[in-house]
Parts: C-alpha cells; sequence; structure tokens
C-alpha cells in the first residue's frame, strides 16, 4: 500500500458482507490523505459505494477498524461524526417541495437544539456562496435540474462544515457541463483544507481531477500514486481491455479500442 | 394578499371561530340575544339566562374546544406522519391508526373496565407499527405499498370491531356505532379533560421537533449524514403523533381524510417547511372543524355525524389532489 503520512481516514482489515455468505469487502486496508481529492474507482457492485458508505457512517461495520482522525469511527457520537465527515448519497430522491435555502439549512442538524439560530442561517448562506449558486436560494429543490440539485445537495454537506467530504457517484447521472462543474467545485473545497473522496466511473474525468485513486476490485482496494496510476495492471482489469491511453499535451486520455 | 397577512389570519382564526360557534346550535331556548345578556347581566341570573349559561358553558363550549382540539390534532399528526414516511398521501386515517384506535376504544367500550384512552393508544400504535412493518421491504417504503398496507391494517381493524359489534348488547352497540361515526354530540368537559393531557403531551414534543421534521423529509441517509438519528426521531415523532391522535380519536370517532387536506391546503399556502405548516395545522385544522361541526349542530331534530360530514367535503378534494400532479410530487 502506498505509504501517506498524512492520514485522516485509516481503514485497517476491514471485512463486510451484506449476508453471511457473500463478502463484499475482505481485509481491506487503505488511508485518505488529508486535503487531497481521492478518487474511488471499480466496477459496478465491486464494493466502492460499500467502502465510502462505511467510512461515513452510513453503514455499521463488525470487522476490522476504521479510524477517522486517530479516533475508532463507531465510538464517535453521531453529532461528533456529522462535524467530520459530510456524506453525500448516491441519488437524492426528493419527495416535498422545499425551498433550495430549506434544504441546506437541514445541514445544520447538528449544530440545531430546536430550530436554527442566526448562527446556522448565516453558515448556509456562506455554504451557499461557496457553492456558487446563490441564483438558486429562492428556487424550489424540485424544480430544478439534476446538476443543479447536486450542488444544493453539496452546499448542505459544506453548511454541515465537515473536514471531510465522501461523496458517492456525484457526476453519475449529470451533463458533461455539470459533471466538469461540479469537479472543478471539489478541486476549489480541496484548496481550502476539504479531503474529498469520491465514486467516479469516468476514468479521463478522474485522472484529470484526482490527487490519489483507489481501485476496488475482487473485494480488494489497491491505493495508487497518481504518476503511474493510469499503467497500473488493475486499469486494464477494471475496464477490460477494450481501453487504451493517448497522450495529449502530457495528459492521459482514454479511448475506446477501435 | 402576503403570506404574513394570512399566517396572522389563520393564527387568529380560532378566536372568532369560537365565539360565533358559541351561537350556534338547536336549542331554540337559546337566542342571540339571550347570550348576549348573559354577558353583562348581573348575578344571580334569571332562570331563563341561568339555563342559557349552562347549555354555553356545560354544552357547548366543552364540545367546541373538543372540536378544535380534534381538528388541530388530526392535522398537526397528519402532517407529521407525511415527513416521516415521506409520503404527502398518508394521515392517522390511511396509515389504519384511526381504526386500530377505534377497535381499542370499542373493546373498552365493550369491557368497562380499561379506559378508552389506553386502548384507544395501544391499538392506534399497533395499528401504525403493523402497516409500518407491512410496507417495508429491503428496508424501503414506497408510497403505494405503505397505502396499501394501510388498506389491509384498516381492513383487519375494522374486522375486529365489527366482532366487538356483534358480541355487545344493544344499548353498547348504539353507542359504539354513534361513537364510530364520528360524533361530539355527548361530548362534555369530562372528556375534554380525558383528552387533553395526552393531546398536549403529543403536541408539546412535535412542536419541539418540527424544524428536524425537515431533516427527517430528507431521507434516512441524508439525516444521519447531517448528524440526526432518523430511526430513533421517527420513532419520537410517531409516537406523538399515535399518542395525541388516538386520543382524540378516542372520543370523536373516526373522522377520515381530515389529517391529509389540511395539511395541503396549508403546504398550498406556507410551502412544505414543517417549522412554519406545524403550528398553522394547529390553527386551521382546529377552527376548520369548529365550522363543519357548526354546519352538523344546526340542524333541529337529528345531527349528521361529523364523520360523514368531514368525508363528503374531503373526498372530493382527496381525488382533486390525486389529479393535480403539480404539487411537487407524483
Amino acid at each position: 500500500m502506498a505509504m501517506i503520512n498524512n492520514s485522516i481516514i485509516s481503514v485497517d482489515d476491514l471485512s463486510f458482507g451484506y449476508d453471511q455468505n457473500s463478502s463484499i469487502l475482505s481485509n481491506v486496508v487503505c488511508d485518505i490523505s488529508a486535503n487531497e481529492f481521492t478518487v474511488i474507482m471499480g466496477k459496478n457492485g465491486s464494493g466502492k459505494s460499500t467502502l465510502l458508505r462505511i467510512m461515513g457512517g452510513i453503514i455499521p461495520y463488525n470487522y476490522g477498524t476504521v479510524k477517522v482522525k486517530g479516533a475508532e469511527l463507531k465510538s464517535l457520537k453521531l453529532k461528533e461524526k456529522s462535524r467530520i465527515i459530510g456524506f453525500l448519497p448516491q441519488q437524492h430522491k426528493p419527495v416535498f417541495p422545499f425551498k433550495v435555502f430549506e434544504v441546506v439549512l437541514t445541514g445544520r442538524a447538528s449544530y440545531v437544539s430546536i430550530t436554527p439560530n442566526k448562527t446556522d442561517l448565516y453558515e448556509t448562506e456562506r455554504a451557499i456562496e461557496l457553492t456558487g449558486i446563490s441564483y438558486l436560494k429562492n428556487r424550489i429543490y424540485t424544480e430544478l435540474s439534476g446538476g443543479e440539485q447536486q450542488l444544493v445537495m453539496i452546499a448542505r454537506l459544506l453548511a454541515q462544515k465537515p473536514e471531510i467530504l465522501l461523496l458517492d457517484e456525484p457526476v453519475s447521472h449529470l451533463d458533461f457541463n455539470n459533471q466538469i462543474k461540479i469537479l472543478k467545485l471539489i478541486k476549489e473545497l480541496v484548496s481550502k483544507n476539504i479531503t474529498v473522496v469520491a465514486v467516479l466511473h469516468d476514468p479521463n474525468m478522474a485522472y484529470q481531477f484526482g490527487d490519489r485513486f483507489i481501485y476496488v476490485h475482487d473485494n480488494m482496494i489497491h491505493e495508487v500514486n497518481n504518476e503511474k496510476a493510469w499503467e497500473h495492471k488493475l486499469v486494464t482489469r477494471i475496464f477490460s481491455n477494450d481501453i487504451q491511453h493517448v497522450e495529449h499535451e502530457g495528459k492521459i486520455i482514454f479511448i475506446p479500442k477501435s | 394578499m402576503g403570506k404574513a397577512v394570512i399566517r396572522n389570519i389563520i393564527i387568529l382564526l380560532p378566536l372568532p371561530v369560537v365565539l360565533f360557534s358559541l351561537f350556534i346550535g338547536s336549542s331554540e331556548n337559546v337566542s342571540f340575544q339571550k347570550i348576549v345578556a348573559l354577558f353583562y347581566s348581573a348575578h344571580p341570573l334569571p332562570p331563563e339566562l341561568e339555563t342559557v349559561k349552562t347549555i354555553i358553558y356545560q354544552i357547548r363550549l366543552p364540545r367546541i374546544l373538543l372540536v378544535f382540539i380534534t381538528g388541530g390534532v388530526l392535522s398537526v399528526s397528519g402532517s407529521a406522519m407525511q415527513a416521516v414516511f415521506r409520503n404527502p398521501l398518508v394521515d392517522p386515517y390511511i396509515l389504519g391508526l384511526s381504526s386500530g384506535a377505534a377497535f381499542g376504544a370499542a373493546l373498552a367500550l365493550y369491557i368497562l373496565i380499561v379506559p378508552v384512552q389506553l386502548l384507544a393508544f395501544i391499538f392506534g400504535l399497533l395499528a401504525v407499527g403493523l402497516c409500518y412493518l407491512m410496507a417495508r421491504k429491503n428496508k424501503q417504503v414506497s408510497i403505494v405499498s405503505l397505502i396499501l398496507a394501510g388498506i389491509i391494517t384498516n381492513g383487519i381493524f375494522t374486522a375486529l370491531l365489527t366482532i366487538v359489534q356483534i358480541i355487545s348488547d344493544p344499548f353498547k352497540l348504539q353507542s359504539i356505532v354513534h361513537w364510530i361515526m364520528g360524533n361530539f354530540h355527548t361530548a362534555n368537559w369530562d372528556k375534554f379533560n380525558m383528552v387533553i393531557i395526552p393531546v398536549l403531551a403529543g403536541l408539546v414534543i412535535l412542536y419541539v421537533l418540527r424544524w428536524k421534521l425537515n431533516v427527517l423529509a430528507m431521507g434516512d441517509e441524508e439525516a444521519l449524514s447531517a448528524g440526526i438519528n432518523p430511526f430513533r426521531m421517527k420513532i419520537w415523532v410517531l409516537l406523538a403523533a399515535t399518542l395525541s391522535s388516538s386520543a382524540v380519536i378516542a372520543v370523536s370517532g373516526i373522522i377520515g381524510l381530515y389529517g391529509l387536506i389540511i395539511p395541503h391546503i396549508i403546504r398550498m399556502i406556507f410551502g412544505v417547511n414543517n417549522k412554519i405548516t406545524l403550528p398553522m395545522n394547529l390553527f386551521l385544522g382546529g377552527s376548520f372543524l369548529v365550522l363543519i361541526d357548526d354546519i352538523s349542530r344546526s340542524f333541529r331534530g337529528f345531527e349528521i355525524p361529523i364523520g360523514v360530514l368531514t368525508m363528503l367535503l374531503c373526498a372530493p378534494f382527496f381525488i382533486w389532489l390525486l389529479k393535480k400532479t403539480n404539487t411537487g410530487w407524483q
């Protein structure tokens, strides 16, 4: 495994399966480094989301350890955890037509005792500005486009003020422009000392924007440093032999083999 | 008209509605002039005013207040349940709570030893629990499965209720039947006092959690990420909603769809923020039911049960809601 010294989440010997007979992750070891954009990649059903959801405290784990800033994730109170980690579920399914501001405000839940106070409103306002969606503030969430909705959900995470953002396929159902918009925003957040971990599918987007990469394959985790990431044998295993890479202006671009 | 104005009107509405309703009733001895005279007559009152006083204070006032509480509680509980289940089409009636509580109350009327409120609460809770467990599949509760589970829950408790009716003697049977139809003509201060404690307990809990309902409405994982345990929170909300609504159902009988219609009207005016809508549901739900009850009280010689009137009023509205797809949900 890659050695990193500024690890903010460290997973050790983690095993997990949804039932006794099948395992999704076995003896997984990996580290997430602080203030970087880590991309998790792998085939559908490989366990990417499971790993992310365990790190986000969404599903409990029984075997192995997950340490967040040195403390065991399990032992953290929900409130403490939510101020360190913000988790973005795969696809938010809205039911009620809340206003954008009201949606972002719910990110403040761990700070609110009964109803939000001035600080909560201020932080919500700031998160909305930081995400660049001030113009959407009074719109109805359910009436927005997919890209706009995703920006709102990211603003909601920022209002929560966590140090780490775990994003489960944040761009998967977005158009090209919106994908770039979200990934640029992620880079901007990383530059403001927020650690981001995201599951991505498109290798081009991943290598353009990611700092470090984690491949999930055959229940195992493989960490790869950036420079040679695309040469790793796992890339071909994950994407099969149907892709090749070309160099363009010093960047690696993946294209399907013809 | 601005929202703030409408909001103030709804907050102030209960006062004129309650005052107005004091003048409505079937008694021919009570005229408008006599009621007005009551307010500035010197003590001791003349005998005819004494009767008026009794009718106003012992019959009409407790009834109006009880109806107000019932309407308010059904609306508040309905909106809270809609947030918990992330389903705008549920209320105490749809989820089977009403028929569960109705069965519990009828059972108590039959046994005569156990308090009506207690059995209503226990079976109301049982019904909601049953409905939820039936609807849950792969840790998901879909809108349709919840409504179907509610139909089955309603069926089960209606069947049980029928059994209680069959084994009851004619005298008890009459009171049970009248009561199921939703009726306030037996309202008095005793019933009011019986209801007010569980109602206040439930409402206080819901009032404290009103903003957190917004967080729940986002979804379980979204709430969990934001630092709220959605499962614990849902249990609190459901306990509070069931406690207060089964208490009023134990007195009022089944008033169908009311807890669904009022929250929708409130949402159309104020949006979906529960912090604002929850108190509005209480005020409008209470006032509107008092007005419906005024209609049922103004007939001479007979009284149309309020459950019948609300159903006749709410059903067309419910159908219209289903057809109207642009309310933000499908």
